[in-house]
């Protein structure tokens, strides 16, 4: 029993994270684009 | 404004200042990112390894799914640092979960950053020993070796690996020390630095590897399906006998997902470099989670899988299982002098960044342990700063101590202290997530980003996002608990012990600060201010502004308060009070800032006032970085000098270097001050902080005199002025080293830099914001003994002579 709800835990945090990849990572896009403010020193 | 002074107030106490915010110097993504990356990419050099040899050839699909999930980890310490400035564990799990919580999360996350240092050390020395035995080994194939020499070891001379990464390893931990000890400071140049190197060789590697792949070809390694996971021996740990883990296909997926989840540690580090980031804070964190998300996707990710692809199955676990990227600098193609010359810099580049995560590792643990300590968790006694030099020894040798233990108990097994150390990785970020979701609930402070997708059903907001990060990593955490006996075992005895040794801490320290709160505040009148203004402190323009900080070593004050007339002039004494990498920034207590130790440095300063039977005020600044906050507090209060003691560990005009460093990083407009260097036997040294007028040698000003009269004697030119001279010569300097000219004015630059040893007073010299306060025109060889000036400026700015004459303080 445990190890199904582990193995439940795991497959739906993994589907739940990849959306997270997928939305910060279009997040991270538009931060990489916008220049402005930036002070690379 | 009421008076800060010794001066009995209406209730017979002094009133102290104190401020509640850390001083600090902020630097840029970029350097951020090198900081975080020193800890976090150092574990390319053996996650690998250290997960092929758990579950076999598929490792590093789970190495490459741990870095991606890795990503959704940050956006978790992203959210955690637009609520707290130092959103990291502690402060988050306390804010959530409560003190005990937090004491046992904390001690999680100290089990992590002390086998930071042992895994990094140990596998230092396994790249350095795999190194030397392959060399001898290639030589002794071309028949370099004598034959004596041979038979003396009984074939192909060769080093103990374990043994040679456990010499090494200890021998690193001790510089260390030592250096943390004395109080290196750290530097994001550094970091920046060796990240530098690291990408030169990530490049090469990844460059030569798909050049090779090209020319000989090769195989992905098996996907990560149930019958592809091949787990060794030590890999099940409890679960040795049982046949769970080869019935259910996803168990198994955790399984090496849990044997490689030490390749993203290091995330930690994220938080704490989060309070120096510059201004805009929010986006540049998430530009660092940028940086340091594909930089250590690429290097930790990619690299594991191409040394499957590239290192033939026979050798790469037999030989190169501790050292995997040198094993895959031997399987390229191109000539072995080569390949051994590339391995020889993947060695020195792994030295570099290695040994920096020991440092990280000591300075991390000792960040932790002093921040948990400002909440009274750790008792006063390991606070106790070093005689000399300042720094927390006695939490610096707990943490080495129990390092050098780890490396000798583990003899130099990477694997087994790989292992144990996700155990540390794993459950600080649990904690971690789990507090962020309760706090999804509790806390209703600003939050200037949520990690997406947020669902809100009937006015309730559903953290989908977040929940899912905790799911898989407290599943993950669940089943390593079955699978890593040896971490679960050491983790647990460790996280019981510092958790003990918190709690029982904590009790005694509730009960003594109860007694010395009561006699602080029959003493003290503290008056807790954000920042440093002169009106808060009460003070007048061109007060002078006495550093503090050994008790036994008050001579400057005494120095200044014998000259000054502090009815004409205030008089400034402050204590910086540290606060290590990892401690808090901001709303800081007083009772954290003003600890019993300030209180100690209080008194004795009051006492030498009384003394004179002159007024002093008081003022305790947490920073980060002591030159920082007396530049900065120097620049608040208007202060027209700053009189401090010698340092122990350098020479007054290195002291003067950091302080007119520091006065740099102050942003515009900012006004200029004298620095005055007390010795003991009561001689001066005086610089000049800021922008100022060299200091000229004698054939230089004959020098510009003969130009001038030779000028004057053109028609038109006769009211030119010397300044004049020196404008047009400096604007062509200035043309000329912006142009064509610039190499042979460096050349030229350098033969003056090399005509000899350089007096220390020319070094002061050379520094642009600081000069040494002597005479100017009359010195002609660099050297100027100015020793003897013991004048200090007053209001205006300017000198004034002595009231005693030339007498010295001794």
């Amino acid at each position: 029993m445990l190890v199904k709800i582990l193995e439940f835990m795991f497959v739906a945090g993994w589907a739940g994270s990849a959306i997270v990849l997928l939305l910060t990572g279009y997040e991270d896009v538009g931060t990489l684009l916008d220049r402005k403010d930036e002070n690379s020193h | 404004m009421s008076s800060t002074s010794n001066a009995p107030t209406g209730n017979n106490r002094v009133r102290i200042v104190v401020a509640t915010s850390v001083m600090l110097t902020f630097i840029s993504y970029w350097r951020a990112a090198a900081i975080i990356l020193n800890d976090l990419g150092s574990s390319a050099f053996y996650a690998g390894g250290i997960a092929e040899q758990a579950i076999g050839k598929s490792a590093p699909w789970f190495v490459l799914g741990v870095m991606l999930f890795a990503f959704a980890v940050r956006a978790v310490y992203v959210e955690s640092c637009s609520m707290f400035v130092r959103g990291g564990v502690y402060r988050v799990v306390k804010e959530a979960l409560g003190g005990t919580l937090a004491k046992l999360s904390v001690s999680a996350l100290m089990f992590d950053y002390i086998l930071t240092g042992p895994v990094s050390g140990v596998s230092a020395g396994q790249y350095i020993a795999g190194l030397i035995n392959d060399t001898i080994a290639i030589a002794d194939a071309h028949g370099w070796i004598p034959y004596a020499v041979h038979r003396m070891f009984h074939g192909t001379p060769q080093v103990g690996v374990n043994g040679t990464a456990v010499v090494f390893a200890v021998a690193v931990t001790l510089y260390f020390w030592w250096e943390n000890i004395k109080g290196i400071e750290e530097s994001s140049e550094k970091a920046l630095w060796v990240m530098q190197i690291t990408t030169v060789m990530v490049v090469m590697l990844l460059g030569w590897s798909l050049f090779t792949l090209l020319k000989v070809g090769g195989h992905l390694p098996p996907f990560p399906t149930l019958a592809n996971i091949h787990y060794s021996d030590e890999s099940l740990g409890f679960w040795k006998h049982s046949k769970l883990p080869h019935m259910f296909g996803i168990l198994g997926l955790i399984i090496g997902f849990g044997h490689s989840v030490l390749a993203m540690s290091g995330e930690e580090s994220l938080a704490q470099v989060y309070r120096e980031l510059a201004h805009p804070k929010l986006k540049n964190l998430k530009r660092t989670a940028i940086v340091i998300g594909v930089y250590s996707f690429v290097f930790t990710g990619l690299v594991s899988l191409l040394a499957v692809i590239l290192i033939p199955d026979n050798v790469r676990m037999k030989v190169y299982s501790d050292n995997l990227i040198a094993g895959l600098a031997m399987n390229m193609v191109g000539p072995e002098v080569l390949r051994l010359a590339f391995r020889a810099f993947v060695v020195v580049v792994g030295f570099l960044i290695l040994s920096g995560a020991v440092n990280t590792a000591i300075v991390g643990s000792n960040g932790v342990l002093n921040r948990v300590s400002e909440d009274g968790v750790l008792a006063d006694w390991f606070r106790r700063p070093h005689k000399r030099y300042g720094t927390t020894y006695r939490i610096i040798n707990l943490i080495v101590g129990l390092q050098l233990f780890t490396i000798i108990v583990s003899w130099g097994n990477i694997y087994t202290l790989g292992e144990a150390y996700a155990f540390g990785v794993v459950w600080s970020f649990v904690f971690k997530t789990i507090s962020m979701l309760v706090l999804r609930y509790r806390y209703k402070g600003v939050r200037n980003w949520k990690v997406p997708p947020n669902l809100h059903l009937f006015g309730v907001e559903i953290p989908i996002g977040l929940a899912s990060v905790g799911m898989v990593l407290l599943s993950t955490a669940i089943v390593n608990l079955f699978t890593k006996s040896v971490a679960t075992v050491s983790g647990l005895i460790f996280s019981i012990v510092f958790f003990a040794i918190f709690t029982f801490s904590e009790k005694v320290n509730r009960r003594k600060h109860a007694h010395s709160l009561a006699q602080m505040k029959e003493q003290f009148q503290l008056q807790q201010a954000e920042t440093v203004e002169r009106e808060t402190v009460g003070i007048r323009a061109g007060n002078i502004l006495v550093p503090v900080r050994d008790y036994n070593t008050l001579n400057h004050l005494k120095w200044v308060l014998d000259r000054t007339d502090t009815r004409a002039q205030d008089v400034v004494v402050m204590s910086a009070r540290i606060s290590q990498f990892g401690t808090a920034a901001y709303g800081l207590t007083t009772e954290q800032v003003f600890s019993e130790y300030e209180q100690t440095l209080f008194t004795r300063a009051v006492a030498v006032a009384e003394l004179f039977g002159k007024k002093i005020s008081l003022l305790v600044v947490p920073a980060r970085d002591p030159w920082s906050a007396i530049a900065q507090t120097a620049h608040n209060l208007e202060s027209s000098a700053v009189v401090a003691g010698v340092s122990s560990k350098i020479t007054t005009a290195e002291q003067a270097f950091n302080l007119g460093s520091a006065w740099e990083a102050i942003p515009e407009p900012k006004r200029q001050f004298l620095l005055q260097i007390v010795q003991p036997n009561g001689n001066v040294d005086t610089f000049r902080i800021g922008p100022h007028t060299p200091s000229m040698k004698n054939e230089d000003v004959v020098l510009l005199h003969r130009l001038w009269l030779n000028v004057i004697r053109e028609p038109g030119l006769e009211n030119v002025h010397h300044h004049d001279i020196l404008t047009e010569a400096l604007t062509r300097f200035e043309k000329d080293y912006g142009a064509s000219g610039r190499e042979d004015i460096v050349k030229e630059l350098r033969l003056h830099a090399d005509a000899g040893p350089m007096p220390i007073r020319r070094i002061a010299d050379q520094i642009p914001t600081v000069q040494s306060e002597p005479d100017r025109s009359d010195r002609d060889d660099g050297h100027s003994d100015d020793s003897h000036r013991d004048d200090l400026p007053r209001d205006d700015g300017s000198s004034s002579p002595n009231s005693s004459g030339s007498q010295q303080q001794s």
